[in-house]
């Protein structure tokens, strides 16, 4: 077996078994602790709070107008590159054949010259980003292993599937399993770390939105 | 963290214990998703006044919930009996707590600010608040809270001295108001802040003479007056359940339909979407804040209000009224209807810089330096709205303000929504 | 294909058969410029060639379809690459041979006594070894036998195609007749693998070219000679550019498959895949797998058979065991559901116990 054999095989699924295992693991360990009943009189009725909800997982995308003089470069700087990493992810053809094979959907493709340009800027940000953890003053009091360690992962996989698909820095079968196994570390890393907030950021967000909107208070 | 300026802690030992105990009683599906939705993003940071002002990274809004975010992790998470088998993560310990005291009650007011800022949605403020709670279990509630709570739970007042009932019987007999005291029945059940009886006994005057004029039945009692809560502000779950419960049981004792709350941010916050949950059920009467009752009946022509001359005002929002409340219209009507040419701060309503004295801070005298430094934000924000006078409608905030004008030698006295709202009442 | 005159030169024997100076001078250059040699080694090549005797070549042949050989002596249109069997003396053939049986044994036998330690033995098939080997069994010997007597005079080993080469069909999964490629049986003796299923014909001869001209040629971590197997398909490829713009063929004979546009999404394993194919092409040149519309299967790399399917696109995952996942899927609602309920009991312990500690006090 050839290290790309095992990359498309046996670590792929043992890769995606474990992701799947720690994701539920931690969603409904989370999910069942128990939920206090509220008794104060709303001030909304619950539809219009989980209306709120649903309004504040979308604009909580953006900080309101009062912040974004301190917050906007930081932002920008995230969103840019969560947005290019989901235009690799999604519109490069090699990946929805990925996806069609996991899934049985398909979806039209951006054309891969736009994306080796979106992935180079992509990994540009990607460094800016860290740049950033590591010099402002209130990153690096609050940064941990798992902060560095997830972008790290990220990084990588983003890295490899350049080199692979730039076809540099060695064989073509070697480059692909690299950028494979470097997916599949991230994919048993991710129950385990920060990259969860892909799961956690909308059910969070509607949750603060209903609560605030109960009382009445601005979300 | 132990020299820093601020830390009063107390001697007495500290129960980990209790502390952890209080966490126990604190972790929920919310508070856990609110935990491990965090991302180290740091933009909670941004949104703090603390942090603004001295950019210092200690002060940023998450950290100070890092304790309860350990514990959790550690005790009740998906992964905590993996991560107690492996030792992955640390036990917390006594000297942590200690270390954090600073944190938690120097450089916080639980304004709410960072909550709405966090891109994850996370109530910072709440996890932060349960901290407090915690902290105050453990014993680390600064000796100027704890103190405070524990006279009031006794005796129904903060500080000891003159006792209240004998203020508001002085300050009846001043303004020629009557003050009606324990009476058997009544529509509306009023408390008062004591930061009013003690400093801005006008406003306890106007309290009472706007009641009047609007001919409502109400009442206040002797044995439940201050409307404030150190149980609260202490972060003493038990003494602050009580002492609400104080306010509750007299306002069913008298068949109230209304708890009116006077001019006091936190009482606010604390009796509408607190009391009932720790009370354990809903509570059988309204809780409304005074701009929110006058709003009402200046809604429904019940009150009419002249207006007020041309000069401009700035209007501090609360943030117990605007944030933890909800409470984001009424003082605008009323302001409306009095003609009042108001010129809004850049932080106005939901997004209004706190004081800096909320949340007990103002008690401390540790945390004085900060709050000064703080509080400048806000001063400068009121001032680049040109406006000539300056507004508010919580009493502890105008003598947070107060104190930053004595201390800045700045322009400016705070005044009382309520007073000018009893100072223009028109006749029917 | 055998000639009684084993004392002449090949030149002799050329000039016997009434092959033109030229022909043999196009044979060899052109074989020369595919394996990409400096001008005018074609002509060294001649030279040497025709001034050596027939070298003498055993052919065996092993659990194989005989695709090879058909590729090899194109022998329903015989081509310039035909002349390698004027060049070599295949003393050994069992599929081309006129003779059988005991004659045709003692052939090989005559050949390797005549020739030892100079003869060629060149294989194709791949050679079973469970059960003793007795799935390829030829006048009472095994495949393994045969292969190994053979080889103690032998100066090299060709591995012809991918059976043997590096076990191909024989081997793939469940390998039941225990399947091994030449270069794991003969350890002690040099082996140039020439895999593909079948190997280009100019592959072939340019190969056998090198080796009696030049000696063994440079071969890679396979031991396929790279001057044929040094680069991917994939990079040699004339419908690249159609791959690097992402324009694919979602399926035979779709609008994209007309125009001519990129197999990867049908299954192409161009890019994993290194041969000659889209430079030599095949039938002299006319076309390759992908040139006439099919994606390539990847047949000169080990154990192509057991990859996937040859229609499932590189850059799906094989062999996804949905069962092990929706496993996993349980195994992680109930470790979660448990840590749930632990938490709650542990806190419920807790609440109880601090309740019991104040009543206490």
């Amino acid at each position: 077996m050839t290290l790309l054999d095992f990359a498309r095989g046996p670590a792929m699924n043992f890769a995606l078994s474990l992701f799947i295992l720690g994701v539920l693991w931690r969603l409904i360990g989370t999910a069942l602790l128990n939920l206090r009943h509220l008794y104060s009189l709303p001030r909304k009725s619950r539809s219009a709070s989980i209306l709120q909800g649903l309004i504040t997982a979308g604009s909580r995308s953006w900080p309101h107008k009062e912040f974004i003089g301190r917050t906007g470069y930081g932002e920008l700087l995230g969103y840019s590159y969560h947005i290019g990493l989901f235009i690799i992810i999604l519109a490069f053809a090699p990946h929805i054949t990925f996806f069609k094979g996991l899934f049985g959907i398909t979806w039209p493709a951006m054309p891969s010259t736009w994306i080796h340009i979106i992935s180079v800027l992509t990994f540009t940000l990607m460094i800016a980003v860290i740049v950033r953890r590591l010099t402002h003053n209130v990153l690096r009091r609050l940064s941990n292993f798992d902060d560095y360690f997830s972008w790290f992962i990220t990084c990588l996989v983003v890295v490899t599937g350049l080199m692979a698909s730039g076809h540099m820095g060695g064989p073509y079968e070697t480059l692909l399993a690299l950028h494979l196994l470097s997916l599949e570390a991230l994919l048993i890393w991710f129950p385990f770390g920060k990259l969860m907030h892909a799961f956690y950021i909308f059910p969070s967000r509607i949750a603060n939105g209903y609560f605030l909107a109960r009382k009445g208070a601005p979300s | 963290m132990n020299d820093s300026p601020g830390n009063s802690h107390t001697h007495n030992k500290i129960s980990l214990d209790s502390a952890m105990h209080s966490f126990a009683l604190a972790i929920g599906a919310l508070n856990a998703m609110r935990i491990d939705s965090c991302i180290h993003c740091g933009m909670c940071a941004e949104a703090c006044h603390f942090y603004i002002a001295t950019e210092d990274p200690m002060y940023t809004p998450i950290l100070k919930a890092e304790p309860f975010k350990q514990a959790y992790k550690r005790e009740a998470g998906p992964f905590a009996p993996v991560y107690r088998l492996l030792g992955l993560k640390r036990r917390l310990t006594e000297d942590q707590l200690r270390e954090w005291q600073h944190l938690i009650y120097d450089s916080c007011n639980l304004c709410g600010r960072c909550s709405l800022i966090c891109p994850m949605g996370i109530d910072v403020a709440e996890l932060i608040f349960e901290t407090r709670r915690a902290m105050a279990a453990a014993g680390l509630a600064p000796e100027e809270l704890q103190s405070r709570a524990d006279n009031q739970l006794e005796s129904g007042q903060p500080e000891s001295g003159e006792p209240y009932i004998n203020l508001i019987q002085d300050i009846a007999r001043k303004y020629n108001t009557d003050i009606p005291m324990d009476l058997a029945q009544a529509d509306v059940f009023l408390c008062v802040p004591r930061t009013d009886i003690l400093h801005y006994p006008a406003s306890v005057a106007a309290l009472a003479k706007v009641m009047h004029h609007l001919g409502v039945s109400f009442t206040f009692y002797q044995d439940a007056l201050a409307a404030e809560n150190y149980g609260y502000y202490a972060g003493n779950r038990e003494i602050q359940q009580k002492i609400s419960k104080r306010l509750i049981d007299r306002a069913i004792a008298c068949n109230a339909k209304t708890l009116v709350v006077p001019e006091c941010g936190h009482a606010y916050s604390v009796l509408r979407w607190q009391a009932a949950e720790l009370h354990g059920s809903a509570l059988p009467f309204k809780v409304l804040h005074i701009t929110e009752f006058l709003a009402h009946q200046l809604e429904s022509g019940t009150l009419k209000l002249g207006k007020v001359d041309g000069t401009s005002f700035a209007f501090h929002d609360p943030c117990q009224l605007v944030r933890k409340g909800g409470v984001l219209d009424a003082p605008r009507v009323l302001m409306n209807a009095l003609g009042l040419k108001l010129e809004e701060m850049a932080n106005h309503q939901g997004f209004s810089f706190c004081c800096a004295g909320g949340g007990g801070v103002y008690d401390l005298e540790g945390a004085r330096d900060l709050r000064y430094r703080a509080q400048q934000i806000k001063l400068r924000e009121v001032d680049a709205t040109g406006a000539d006078n300056f507004l508010t409608s919580c009493s502890d905030c105008r003598l947070s303000f107060a104190d930053a004008q004595q201390h800045f030698d700045w322009d400016k006295s705070p005044q009382s929504l309520l007073e000018i709202v009893a100072d223009n009442l028109l006749e029917e | 294909m055998n000639r009684p005159e084993k004392s002449v030169t090949i030149g002799e024997y050329l000039d016997a058969k009434g092959i033109s100076r030229r022909s043999f001078l196009k044979f060899c250059t052109i074989n020369a410029s595919l394996m990409a040699l400096p001008p005018g080694t074609g002509q060294v090549m001649a030279a040497q060639l025709r001034a050596m005797k027939r070298p003498s070549v055993i052919y065996l042949s092993f659990q194989e379809c005989t695709g090879c050989l058909e590729s090899l002596s194109r022998s329903f249109s015989p081509s310039v690459e035909s002349l390698i069997f004027d060049v070599i003396s295949l003393d050994y053939d069992d599929t081309l041979m006129a003779a059988a049986g005991h004659q045709a044994e003692q052939a090989r036998e005559n050949a390797m006594r005549e020739n030892w330690g100079k003869y060629v033995i060149v294989v194709d098939g791949s050679v079973p070894t469970a059960n003793g080997g007795v799935y390829c069994t030829a006048a009472g010997k095994t495949a393994e036998a045969i292969l190994t007597e053979t080889a103690e005079g032998a100066a090299a080993i060709v591995a012809v195609g991918t059976c043997s080469s590096y076990g191909g069909l024989p081997k793939a999964s469940p390998n039941p007749t225990g399947a091994l490629p030449v270069s794991k049986i003969i350890t002690d003796k040099p082996v140039i693998n020439i895999p593909g299923c079948p190997p280009i014909a100019e592959v072939i001869t340019g190969t056998l070219l090198h080796f009696l001209t030049l000696g063994v040629p440079d071969l890679d971590a396979h031991g396929r000679p790279t001057a044929f197997y040094g680069n991917a398909i994939h990079d040699r490829c004339y419908r690249r550019p159609f791959y690097d713009q992402g324009k694919f063929a979602k399926s035979f004979d779709d609008a994209g498959a007309r125009s001519g546009w990129c197999l990867y999404e049908l299954g192409c394993k161009g890019p994993l895949t290194y041969n000659a194919c889209a430079t030599v092409k095949w039938n002299d040149g006319i076309s390759f797998p992908i040139e006439s519309g099919h994606g390539c299967l990847g047949c000169s790399e080990p154990d192509f058979w057991d990859k996937g399917g040859f229609y499932q696109p590189i850059p799906e995952a094989t062999f996804t065991d949905t069962e092990k996942i929706a496993l996993a899927a349980a195994a992680g609602a109930a470790l979660g559901a448990g840590s749930a309920v632990l938490s709650r009991w542990r806190r419920k312990k807790k609440l109880a116990e601090a309740a019991a500690g104040e009543e206490a006090s």
